[in-house]
């Protein structure tokens, strides 16, 4: 067997050192310093909060009322917004809720045919937690609720 | 300086390119559905990112997400059968990072994607490369395959840095897992929650396993290097079976650790025919008709 080697240049070796050094810097500042926002250099930062063993957990979801006054759960591929996308933008909700009617007119373009939104709400439920096992109990808040204006 | 070169056969790049873009669809159509949703997302939710604010990026409307995801999906397809690497490569690099803007500007950012995005943007450097080739040794094929296992390694070593930074030294012994669990909790893992300090035990475990992660780029030999490799892969298994997150971009640009140029399912399968005659007999009816 006759083995063929196919090496890099001086100058193809330099540039790609460089484009490592580059990018890997820019990582490395993501991590260090960066937010999410500067994707894809941002921090790994899955899982990485800290949370109490005695605090309780939240849990975030939606709900609406349609025009026939049918109560149902709004999941991620009945508006095209994901649970966690709606709690990254969860603050500008509370600040403003008829941001929500953005999440109406997305129902309604994936729903076209049936009854539009009357009602929206953001519900967190919170599950009771000691020394990090949960207690079995819990109680809902309705963080932002949105009606048509 | 010779580490960061070392050469690579060819027919590992062959593989992974097969890999890598063959992966573009699953990952469009059956593991991340939800980012072609967003073509019918208003504009007012979306929050562009650094990026996407520095180059100007368009506030995706309905045609601009489903034009992308049709033209990624048709390049990662040619491309996958090894044909034109330099320009479907930088095509599909270009569409699929598109995609991300698309995917990550509406509040959430996923993290499992740094391996990958270095993978598609290195196989076009590569050039032409032949399934099965074991014979050519390239050092532009090493670097490619170099950096995205730092990358890859990174995304362990650089998630604990972030949990030092984020959560404090507190999260080793918080309630981070726990929380996972009663959120995306399995009948694998349900009952670990009732279990006294398991799932802080098994924080302890990952954190130390992030950190000694970059070890696997100096393995020397082969073997133990895939046995190792093998072992993350069980870990994401693992992950997976408990609270059903897998990183499979990550999975898959992890793969540039492995020998894949011995990875021959075609011409198994070819041989497998043959050998059980019936290859031999569709060969002479297809010739038949040519032959004087």
């Amino acid at each position: 067997m006759s083995t063929t080697r196919e090496q890099l240049s001086g100058a193809g070796k330099a540039v790609r050192l460089g484009v490592t050094v580059a990018v890997g810097g820019l990582l490395l500042a993501g991590t260090v310093v960066g937010q999410d926002d500067a994707f894809p250099f941002g921090p790994f930062r899955m899982y990485a909060t800290t949370d109490s063993l005695d605090a309780p957990v939240k849990s975030t979801r939606m709900e609406a009322v349609d025009t026939a006054g049918r109560r149902f759960a709004l999941r991620g591929e009945t508006v095209g917004l994901r649970r966690a996308e709606i709690e990254g933008q969860l603050g500008r909700f509370r600040d403003d809720p008829q941001r929500l009617g953005a999440v109406a007119t997305a129902y309604r373009n994936r729903h076209p045919d049936g009854p539009g939104l009357a009602r929206i709400e953001i519900i967190t439920r919170h599950l009771a937690l000691d020394g990090g096992r949960p207690t079995g109990e819990h109680h809902d808040t309705v963080d932002v609720a949105w009606t048509p204006r | 300086m010779s580490w960061f070169f070392a050469p690579v056969p060819l027919g590992r790049v062959a593989a992974l390119r097969t890999l890598a873009y063959a992966f573009v669809p699953i990952d469009l159509f059956l593991l991340t559905p939800w980012v072609l949703d967003h073509k019918d997302v208003p504009g007012d939710l979306y929050r562009p990112l650094l990026i996407g604010r520095l180059l100007h990026l368009p506030t995706p409307s309905y045609w601009l997400v489903v034009g992308v995801c049709v033209a990624l999906t048709a390049c990662a397809l040619v491309a996958a059968t090894g044909r034109a690497p330099r320009l479907l490569g930088v095509a599909v690099f270009v569409l699929y990072f598109e995609w991300m803007i698309v995917a990550m500007s509406y509040g959430k950012v996923d993290h499992d994607r740094v391996g990958y995005l270095v993978l598609l943007a290195v196989l076009p450097t590569i050039g032409r490369a032949r399934w099965g080739d074991t014979e050519t040794l390239s050092e532009r094929a090493g670097w490619a395959m170099r950096v995205t296992q730092i990358a890859v390694v990174c995304t362990y070593f650089l998630a604990a840095w972030a949990k030092l930074r984020f959560g404090g030294i507190e999260w080793l012994n918080g309630a981070t897992l726990t929380r996972a669990v009663l959120r995306r909790g399995t009948f694998l893992s349900d009952w670990t929650v009732h279990v006294p300090y398991l799932l802080v035990a098994f924080q302890w475990f990952i954190v130390a396993f992030e950190l000694s992660s970059p070890v696997v780029l100096f393995i020397r030999n082969e073997r133990l290097r895939t046995f190792v490799i093998g072992g993350f892969y069980a870990f994401h298994a693992m992950v997976f079976g408990t609270i059903t997150i897998a990183f499979w971009p990550h999975l898959v640009a992890m793969a540039s650790f492995l020998p894949l140029e011995r990875v021959r399912p075609i011409v198994w399968v070819r041989t497998r025919l043959q050998r059980r005659g019936w290859l031999q007999l569709r060969n002479v009816e297809v010739s038949g008709p040519r032959s004087p």
